[in-house]
């Protein structure tokens, strides 16, 4: 034991004469801290966004009630906000937020009409990406390994030590890995520390931290085994850190990329714009039809209303929000194939990222942090179970004839975040 | 350089050539880069054209569906809406920028702006969130490490085997042995970059400007020699292989794989732009002052409504000439464009300001430089995008504007008054549907040319800026090693 943590402290020694690693050491904490605090930026101010939406909307609604009693024009006018909120742990994988939208406003319109509008970021930085601390991790850190560790036996030939190390070490292990377990540990702790002081920060659970650990640690492992084993008998350092580095460009892009053009050949998905016109045809459309067409199609989906359908005036809002419905409805089937190809090009992924370690751990991480594509899918659900919640309240007053109260408002749908459960990491891909 | 100088440096170059010939790794290395760059060109080339095509129909489809609706209230129409669809530009075969970050068609209605809908990245797979197979991407970030990959021995290599001081005793110049290496860089360079060359001329068979394309490539060109220089640079100053290599791999990591996303995440935290929901809010509350065009008698319009009575001289809105409803329906589309447009123009320079930012970090890594650069040669922009959505926005006033123009002279105050009284009446609140020919064709073009040029004049400034220091830098670690 003595013996081992004699050779650690020689080790540790070593590495601090090379100037090379501790520049690289200090490159990677600086990175790894930067990604950590705009990460943590990035989260809170997502947080006060939607701190100040929420204030915005109440107000903006309470305004629309005071203005408006009838039910049609109230439904009309209300907007509604949803959101959805980052977790904790978000800010060390910001995943898909910039891409899917994360907050959204609808009112009681067909829904496939508002569904697809995005709050988008500035795409030219969406374009480009974030650096998160899924990115340096998952790209940055493997690259950082094969510098570190292509040359471990490698410099030690170069310089004709190898032979007399060998030979005057007690073992393999006390010298080789000695120094390996040595740089290992100051590469862990250099990534990982700005993230702990992150979760710190953030009162991330304990239960996701650990998996982020867990997950983290055997990835760099996966990196640093792969370095030595492919360096062991070579003498040139370069060459080593070249195969590596293809390894990297393997695993990084040109996996990804091939599973990609498979994936996109292979799933056939409506395209959005044709659900938008279908249910914009269907919208438009009912303006000219006879009002028992759409009223029949109305009830035979919402059976209660079928002895209030009957119109006195040739407009009135209990048919107009009917045609919206009724919109809706010529649309699903499209719709749902659309959010069904989305489902499995996100499953048939998972399957690519079996053979990708970065895109593996991009997946688990995003997973953990419920940034990825999954809570964007679930999102949308509840943005449409809300949206329902909001039908069922309007259509006794619109059907009935009768106005809106005091009472009745504040007894109104809210909407709610479903809280995200940390539990559900499982990642194996389920076809449907 | 005198004509032997060159011959000699010519001849370095020749031997640089045959070593990388007959090295197992060079080869590999040269053969995976031209097969990615080609294959990157022809895939997203196909991919182009066909999005391309498809936008082209549905535009088509959205002004023939729209001229094909029957006989309506015109109000009706402003509501039913048109779409209108961004075409890429010819050189998005080559870099596709943001085109699948926003989305390429917007909705166009009353009394609305709406975003852009339907961005190819939320039916993406995710799979490509770490590079895309566009040529754009393939040149930018994996060629430099090809490079570095071929090349990072090309001077050390001569002092590790002690070559050096023989060739340099024998009467050649440092410099003379750095412009061979580099001649040798700069033709490996030109072959890598061969088939962006030819899908650039074949843009320019697209329709594409020959000064833009030229001015794209020469970009890449720069970028490309900006690395072969950093290659030498390495490659002099220090003293063994394996140091060139960590230290230019290092320098890639940096410049490649970590300054570009540094470069947006500063962007975005620095300048925090409010969002368009965030926005909207600010627009309702405006809106609301102005009044509801659909409601004639909001009084808001009182003193519109007596100014129209006074300039036609009557007592009521049934005595004038004209329908009161299409008059304030028109008036108030005006005014509430001018607030939508106010909110618009301002996310627009707040989203150019944070780019920007981003941009100013080309001055720290030419990878940013040039991504800027090709994207605004490619027309494949964020200012792209944005003149997408003015234009459509103008397109969208138009034709709402000629709409609530057909409400105001064709159709009868009465008539409309009625329109939900019966069956009959409602018929009778109709124009002819030969008023839907109010659209004007929309075909999406890139900015002009030297509006392209001109703004990329400071990324080339950056990129020239880079070149000037390195070639410095190599004259002074050349003379050390003289």
């Amino acid at each position: 034991m003595n013996y081992m943590f004699a050779q650690l402290i020689r080790e540790w020694r070593f590495m601090l004469t090379q100037k090379y690693i501790l520049v690289l050491l200090l490159c990677t904490l600086v990175i790894s801290g930067f990604s950590v605090w705009s990460g943590l930026r990035e989260i809170n101010q997502q947080e006060q966004t939607i701190q100040r939406l929420l204030q915005a909307d109440e107000q903006d609604r309470s305004e629309t009630q005071a203005k408006y009693s009838d039910p049609g024009y109230l439904a009309y006018y209300s907007f509604h906000l949803t959101y959805s909120p980052p977790s904790a742990i978000a800010f060390a994988a910001l995943g898909e937020r910039d891409i899917y939208p994360w907050k959204h406003r609808v009112r009681m319109l067909a829904l496939e009409g508002q569904i697809y509008e995005s709050d988008g970021q500035n795409a030219e930085l969406a374009q480009t990406g974030k650096i998160d601390f899924v990115f340096v991790l998952s790209a940055l850190a493997p690259l950082l390994i094969i510098l570190l560790f292509h040359d471990l036996y490698a410099s030690e030939r170069a310089s004709g030590r190898h032979d007399l190390l060998v030979t005057t070490a007690k073992s393999g292990l006390a010298l080789w890995g000695a120094r390996a377990g040595v740089r290992f540990i100051t590469v862990i702790l250099c990534l990982m520390l700005p993230f702990y002081i992150g979760t710190w920060i953030s009162g991330s659970s304990l239960d996701s931290v650990l998996q982020v650990s867990v997950w983290s640690i055997l990835y760099l492992l996966f990196w640093t085994l792969l370095s030595i084993w492919w360096g062991k008998n070579a003498s040139s350092a370069p060459r080593v850190a070249s195969g590596l580095i293809g390894f990297w460009v393997l695993f990084a892009f040109i996996i990804p990329i091939l599973g990609d053009l498979a994936i996109q050949k292979a799933v056939h998905s409506p395209k959005g714009g044709d659900i938008l016109l279908t249910q914009r045809e269907a919208v438009n459309d009912a303006w000219d039809l006879p009002k028992e067409t759409t009223m029949d199609a109305f009830t035979a989906t919402h059976p209660k209303w079928k002895n209030h359908v009957a119109m006195e005036s040739m407009f009135e809002w209990k048919w107009y929000y009917a045609f919206q419905q009724v919109g809706d409805q010529k649309a699903e089937s499209l719709s749902q194939a659309y959010r069904q190809a989305a489902h499995q090009k996100y499953d048939l992924s998972g399957y690519i990222s079996l053979i990708s370690p970065p895109l593996l751990l991009q997946r688990q991480l995003t997973r953990v942090a419920n940034t990825d594509a999954l809570a964007a899918f679930a999102y949308e659900q509840q943005i449409r179970d809300f949206h329902k919640r909001l039908r069922e309240f309007y259509y006794p007053p619109l059907f009935k004839g009768l106005n809106l109260g005091r009472s009745q408002l504040a007894i109104m749908p809210r909407y709610k975040p479903e809280a995200h459960k940390t539990k559900n990491t499982s990642t194996t891909p389920q076809l449907h | 350089m005198n004509l032997s100088a060159f011959s000699t440096a010519y001849t370095i170059a020749k031997d640089e050539w045959r070593y990388w010939l007959r090295s197992k790794i060079a080869i590999t290395v040269l053969i995976i880069g031209l097969l990615l760059t080609l294959s990157s060109v022809i895939v997203t080339s196909i991919n182009m054209l066909e999005l391309n095509h498809d936008r082209h129909d549905l535009q088509n489809a959205a002004e023939q569906t729209f001229v094909e609706q029957p006989d309506r209230h015109p109000h009706r129409m402003v509501h039913y809406g048109h779409y209108a669809f961004r075409l890429p530009s010819p050189l998005a075969t080559l870099d596709p920028g943001v085109d699948a970050y926003t989305g390429n068609s917007v909705f166009l209605e009353g009394h609305r702006q709406n975003s852009a809908m339907f961005a190819d990245q939320r039916q993406g797979t995710a799979l490509t969130k770490l590079g895309s197979l566009s040529p754009a991407f393939i040149v930018q970030v994996l060629v430099p490490l090809l490079l570095i990959l071929i090349g990072y021995s090309s001077v050390s290599r001569e002092r590790e085997s002690q070559t050096l001081t023989f060739i340099l005793s024998q009467g050649t110049s440092i410099f003379v042995l750095i412009a061979g290496k580099a001649l040798a860089l700069i033709s490996l360079i030109g072959l890598i970059l061969l088939p962006l060359i030819l899908s650039g001329l074949f843009t320019i068979g697209n329709g594409e400007n020959p000064i833009v394309v030229a001015s794209f490539l020469l970009g890449y060109a720069f970028y490309l020699i900006i690395w072969a220089l950093m290659i030498i640079l390495f490659s002099t100053a220090l003293s063994k292989n394996s140091e060139s290599f960590t230290a230019l791999t290092f320098v890639w990591i940096l410049f490649c794989i970590a300054m570009p996303r540094i470069a947006s995440t500063t962007a975005s935290t620095t300048v925090p732009s409010a969002g368009k929901l965030e926005t909207d809010f600010t627009v309702i509350a405006e809106l609301r002052k102005l009044g509801d065009g659909h409601n004639a008698n909001d009084p808001a319009f009182a003193k519109f409504k007596a100014s129209l009575l006074a300039q036609y001289n009557v007592d009521t809105v049934e005595d004038l000439p004209i329908n009161f409803r299409g008059a304030v329906a028109s008036r108030s589309e005006a005014e509430l464009t001018t607030v939508l447009n106010k909110f618009a123009e301002k996310r627009m320079d707040e989203e150019l300001s944070q780019t920007q930012v981003s941009r100013n970090f080309g001055w720290l890594s030419p990878m940013v430089a040039i991504k800027t650069l090709s994207m605004i040669s490619a027309g494949t922009s964020i200012e792209t995008h944005h003149r997408f959505m003015r234009e459509t926005e103008k397109l969208r006033f138009d034709f709402v504007q000629s709409l609530n123009k057909v409400h105001v002279e064709q159709l009868n105050y009465q008539d409309d008054i009625n329109r939900n009284l019966n069956e009959k009446s409602s018929k009778q609140a109709r124009v002819d549907s030969a008023n839907w020919q109010v659209l004007n064709d929309f075909t999406f073009t890139p900015d002009s040319p030297s509006t392209r040029l001109q703004r990329s004049v400071s990324s080339y400034l950056q990129l020239l800026v880079w070149i000037i220091v390195l070639v410095g830098f190599i004259q002074l670690t050349g003379r050390r090693a003289q």
